[in-house]
């Protein structure tokens, strides 16, 4: 029974990191929206599964808690505080062409699980399975998704994915933190979609694009002076 | 208690500037409401000089993790004085536009809402408690940078979010190792500083020095250390002047705060290195910030530019390990917050008075306007450390700490890198005040205010010695009382403290200093 | 010993008596899907009756490789059959003359001279659809070569009836990471390497959007019949090669069990092991019922792809199974 439990928690981490390559290759934002969705309720899943092999039911509640903030109120916040046709939005051209960027993040999780193996040894005796390489893999997927990705959505799912990478490695690590913790860390989740989605909808009333990564106005090398709007103040 | 109260007024605040009552209602209750945190701020500081520790009775839920100590005292009382001035210059600021009230509530209210959450970053002691409240100081503060609803300022404040959200990421992991390694050090205590510093022997080296790596890279986005700096001078600059002040001059120390916190738990663990890479980075920061200084365009993207610099010297200073380089860590903590603020208070002046944010398309201040002129000459060689101000005392004793030491080679490098920034903003600074109009100007739009009233000409740039002989002379503009008094205020402590450390402040200094240790 | 040899070449049989059955099943359920009523499940077959009872026409042009290929093709997945398992799970008389990565040269070998066909006639759609199939091809192989490495690294061995035992034994293997994004990738190569939806539309006529199935345009009568035939067992053996040895390796015939069920009585005799592999076959069959009705739900629900963004699918591919691989030596 353990081993498969073991075995579940595996494959759970393996989908999660499939799910992170999604995110940084996927063109369509609500194609990332699905992928991140999916991500969060892994992490639910590994969670309760990391519970029923400990016997705790601490990570349930952390389960549960993760199971209606992130595929249920991010989704629905996103949708009212920014306009419903950045969903529709896929990106033309990118950064970096999908499979170059698809080889350099597995470079990256190669590198995490070096980076996760002394950690996870350090910690204790107890099984922890994969979940803290794949946490500090999904930590660096999302942040090479900020690096790459233009469009409004993508990077600010790229953002909540790294607390989704950071988490994943928690739940197996640091497994008894307060529940007022967990609690206030999905609250300030929900304020970034918040905050990001009115920005969001003041990017698009006032330049007219979400492509915001490809704004690059603010250099030392600006060629006209301020702008007439600055006089008008 | 007091603690708690300090906590509920910004809330209290945000609540009654919300009330649609007559226009200049937000103003006086953020002025009023950080009156008062200034008062009790100040209590509590001199409370906690005395030697006293501040903890709140009841141990009960979120209570039992707010404690205050000496280096806490030392930036809530920043917080709370920076907070005033700005509140202050934000009322002639502001005024100047005519902005409909709702924008006007909505400004006050993400003010007192930015306000509280920079408070309670030093209060709290469970480690991540503070780092949610690190994430929601950046969160409250997005919508005040790009208050203009400009190209720019919305441009800055998606770059601000987003690598303050990516940094805050990176340290979130490395406050869950934290957590592991004070699981597996045994030690049965709570999981706060003084908590840490306890367990610290016990713990794996290899977690603790992971999780320090993590927070300083992710933290030190938020602070503006190079390579994550690249934020720091388009929010910096695009921001509302009084904001710039809030957070080049105590959001950015408040973050470092946090990461001061970790040193005496690096401390107190025989195998973790903590000097070293607070010293490499730091100098790599000062290096970077004073020759980008060099070639900036803009004088609100110099002052932020100047913010990245001094957060390197604290570091370094920091990083330097005695305990005099301590002591001027935190005098350079002090120093930096009221001299920065007072610089960008100067520079929102500039930017009334001449309308535009480019160093070339602004000369000869002093004729404009008196008062702005000489208030950014003042800012200018305040914060490049020119005696006897404020940041010279404190650069002044991080430098002998470092001589004393022994570390030549950083004290040196530190030394060049200073003077290298002294000389990059007192260029810009020299130029936009007392250069004459004949040099480079850029295109008409700067003919319109030099010219007072008269219609711009069309052959600006082309002409300009046959258009400057014609031209009548320039008409000097009053600056808002309001702003005219906040650069009093901010003033008095900039010349105070560069002649004198008053004895309470000299206790709440070492205090802090040794809470490092 | 007589029967390990009969059992194998029953298995070729098989292979080649139902090819045509799972093609026709599978267009008449895309059909269906489509609200339409398809043509006959056996119409493949008439098709192929048709086509040997015609006259072959041939171009002057066209050198030895033109007549040769179409014996190539259907010749080189009944090579492979003989190496893996379709009907039991045992070792048969042929399973060691060559492992996994054989049989998958031998099939590309196949494809190969398909390629060469296509480009021999001077046909001008004939090169065009033959560098398609080779740049799919091309971008396939690396995925194929981590995917057998990956099995052969957990498994320990690269014969396949080897690697079958290996997946079964303890049920918690099957949700082995690896195992499961090993699935995925070789799910991702069936569609590429069997032409399917969303990498080349089987049904289409449009020659300029072609790449599988230009390789048959020129042929007629008894080519044609054999190109068609060893194009359906090449799916067949690939459907098998995934079914049989990766997703779900039971309901063989055991050397005294049928899959997982110990055959009665329990004296072992010759005529019990042939009863056993003959009760295997509609096993088989079922099995290969199930997943057509999977794939035809992804090729109904996506739309194909654009040429240059082919090597972006088989990239995503390729990532996976090196995530599976990584998920098993890193775990």
């Amino acid at each position: 029974m353990n081993q498969l439990v073991e075995n579940l928690n595996a494959l759970m981490g393996g989908l999660f990191l499939l799910a992170a390559f999604g995110m940084v290759a996927m063109r369509q934002a609500r194609g990332c929206l699905n992928l991140f969705i999916t991500q969060s309720v892994l992490l639910a899943a590994s969670a309760a599964l990391l519970g029923v092999r400990y016997h705790s039911e601490h990570l349930y509640g952390v389960a549960i808690v993760n199971l209606i903030s992130k595929p249920l109120i991010v989704p629905w916040l996103l949708r009212k505080t920014s306009l419903e046709e950045i969903y529709t939005r896929r990106e033309v051209d990118q950064v970096l062409n999908i499979p170059t960027a698809l080889l350099i993040a597995l470079g990256l999780t190669i590198l995490a699980y070096f980076l996760g193996r002394p950690l996870s040894n350090a910690v204790g005796s107890e099984f922890r399975g994969p979940n803290v390489s794949i946490g500090i893999a999904g930590l660096l997927l999302g942040a090479f998704t900020l690096t790459v990705r233009r469009e409004a959505v993508p990077l600010l799912l790229g953002v909540l994915a790294m607390e989704n990478g950071a988490f994943f490695a928690g739940i197996a690590i640091s497994r008894n933190l307060p529940m007022l913790v967990e609690l206030a860390i999905a609250t300030d989740g929900l304020i970034i979609v918040f905050i990001m989605g009115v920005l969001t909808r003041a990017v698009q009333k006032h330049i007219g694009t979400t492509a915001v990564g490809e704004l690059a106005a603010l250099k030392e090398e600006a060629a006209e002076p301020a702008s007439e709007e600055v006089l008008a103040k | 208690m007091s603690v708690i109260v300090l906590l509920l007024i910004p809330l209290a605040a945000t609540a009654l500037v919300c009330l649609p009552l007559k226009r200049a209602w937000p103003m006086g209750v953020t002025v009023a409401a950080n009156l008062a945190l200034l008062i009790l701020t100040a209590r509590l500081a001199w409370w906690v000089a005395d030697g006293n520790a501040a903890v709140s009775a009841p141990q009960v839920w979120l209570l039992k993790w707010i404690a205050v100590d000496g280096l806490s005292a030392l930036i809530l009382l920043l917080i709370a004085l920076v907070a005033t001035t700005a509140a202050i210059f934000s009322i002639g600021y502001l005024g100047h536009e005519n902005l409909p009230p709702f924008k006007l509530r909505l400004y006050y209210a993400n003010y007192n809402l930015f306000i509280f959450s920079m408070l309670a970053v030093p209060v709290l002691a469970e480690p991540t408690l503070v780092w949610i409240v690190v994430e929601l100081t950046t969160l409250c503060s997005a919508l005040l940078v790009s208050f203009d609803n400009t190209r720019e300022a919305l441009e800055a404040s998606w770059k601000y979010v987003l690598l303050s959200l990516m940094g805050a990421g990176l340290a979130l992991f490395g406050f869950l190792v934290l957590f592991a390694a004070m699981q597996a050090s045994g030690v049965q205590t709570a999981y706060t500083w003084n908590g840490l510093v306890a367990a610290a022997p016990k713990m794996p080296p290899i977690l603790l020095q992971t999780s320090f790596v993590f927070i300083l890279i992710g933290l030190g986005t938020k602070v503006g250390l190079v390579p994550m700096h690249t934020w720091l001078p388009d929010a910096h600059s695009q921001a509302p002047s009084p904001v710039c002040a809030l957070l080049s001059g105590v959001e950015t120390t408040a973050v470092l705060y946090v990461i001061l916190r970790l040193f005496p738990v690096m401390h107190a663990s025989p195998g973790a290195h903590a000097e070293i890479w607070a010293l490499v980075l730091g100098l790599i920061s000062v290096g970077t910030a004073a020759f980008l200084l060099l070639q900036v365009r803009d004088y609100k993207r110099m002052f932020a530019y100047s913010t990245v610099e001094h957060m390197g010297v604290i570091l370094t200073a920091v990083g330097l390990g005695a305990a005099v380089a301590g002591y001027g860590a935190m005098q350079q903590i002090l120093a930096h917050s009221v001299t920065k603020s007072f610089c960008f208070f100067a520079a929102g002046s500039v930017l009334l008075m001449a309308g535009t944010r480019e160093i070339a398309a602004v000369r000869e201040l002093v004729r404009r306007s008196p008062v702005a002129g000489a208030a950014l000459v003042f800012g200018g060689l305040a914060i490049t450390g020119a005696p006897p101000l404020a940041i010279f005392l404190s650069e002044f004793t991080i430098l002998k700490a470092g001589l004393t030491q022994g570390q030549y080679l950083a004290t040196g490098l530190l030394a060049a890198f200073i003077v290298i920034a002294f000389f990059g903003v007192m260029l810009h600074v020299n130029r936009m005040v007392f250069g004459s109009p004949t040099e480079g100007r850029m295109n008409g739009s700067s003919d319109k205010w030099m010219n007072g009233s008269q219609p711009a000409s069309s052959d600006g740039a082309t002409t300009p010695s046959i258009h400057q002989s014609k031209s009548p002379p320039i008409q000097p503009a009053r600056l808002p009382f309001s702003c005219g008094l906040a650069l009093v205020l901010a003033a008095i402590p900039v010349l105070v403290l560069g002649l004198y450390m008053p004895e309470p402040l000299h206790e709440l200094l070492t205090q802090a200093a040794a809470v490092l240790k | 010993m007589t029967q390990r040899i009969l059992f194998n070449l029953l298995q070729v049989l098989v292979v080649m008596i139902f090819a045509p059955l799972a093609s026709g099943v599978s267009s008449r359920l895309k059909e269906i899907i489509q609200s339409k009523r398809g043509p006959s499940i056996f119409q493949p077959y008439r098709d192929l009756w048709k086509l040997f009872h015609k006259d072959e026409i041939v171009s002057e042009d066209s050198s030895w490789v033109f007549r040769f290929t179409p014996y190539m093709v259907f010749v080189a997945p009944i090579f492979v059959t003989l190496l893996i398992p379709v009907l039991t799970n045992y070792p048969l008389f042929f399973a060691f003359m060559g492992d996994m990565l054989g049989g998958g040269f031998v099939l590309s070998l196949g494809g190969f001279f398909a390629t060469l066909a296509a480009v021999d006639t001077a046909n001008p759609y004939g090169p065009v659809g033959a560098s398609r199939t080779r740049m799919v091809g091309f971008l396939a192989e690396p995925v194929f070569m981590i995917v057998f490495f990956t099995v052969s690294f957990v498994a320990g061995s690269t014969i396949p009836y080897i690697v079958q035992q290996k997946w079964v034994t303890p049920l918690a293997n099957f949700f082995l990471p690896s195992h499961v994004l090993l699935v995925l990738a070789f799910l991702m190569l069936i569609l590429a390497e069997g032409g399917r939806i969303p990498v080349d539309n089987p049904t289409g006529h449009f020659e300029l959007a072609m790449i599988d199935e230009s390789k048959s345009l020129e042929y007629s009568g008894r080519g044609f019949a054999l190109m068609k035939w060893g194009g359906q067992m090449k799916f067949f053996v690939l459907l098998c090669i995934f079914l049989n040895v990766l997703v779900t390796p039971w309901g063989l015939a055991g050397n005294q069990t049928l899959g997982a069920i110990s055959l009665l009585p329990p004296v072992t005799g010759p005529d019990l092991r042939l009863i056993a592999v003959l009760l295997a076959i509609p096993l088989v069959l079922f099995k290969i019922l199930c997943f057509l009705l999977v794939l035809v739900a992804i090729e109904s629900s996506l739309s194909k792809l654009r040429l240059f963004r082919i090597s972006e699918f088989l990239g995503a591919a390729f990532i996976t199974s090196v995530a599976a691989m990584i998920a098993q030596v890193f775990l």
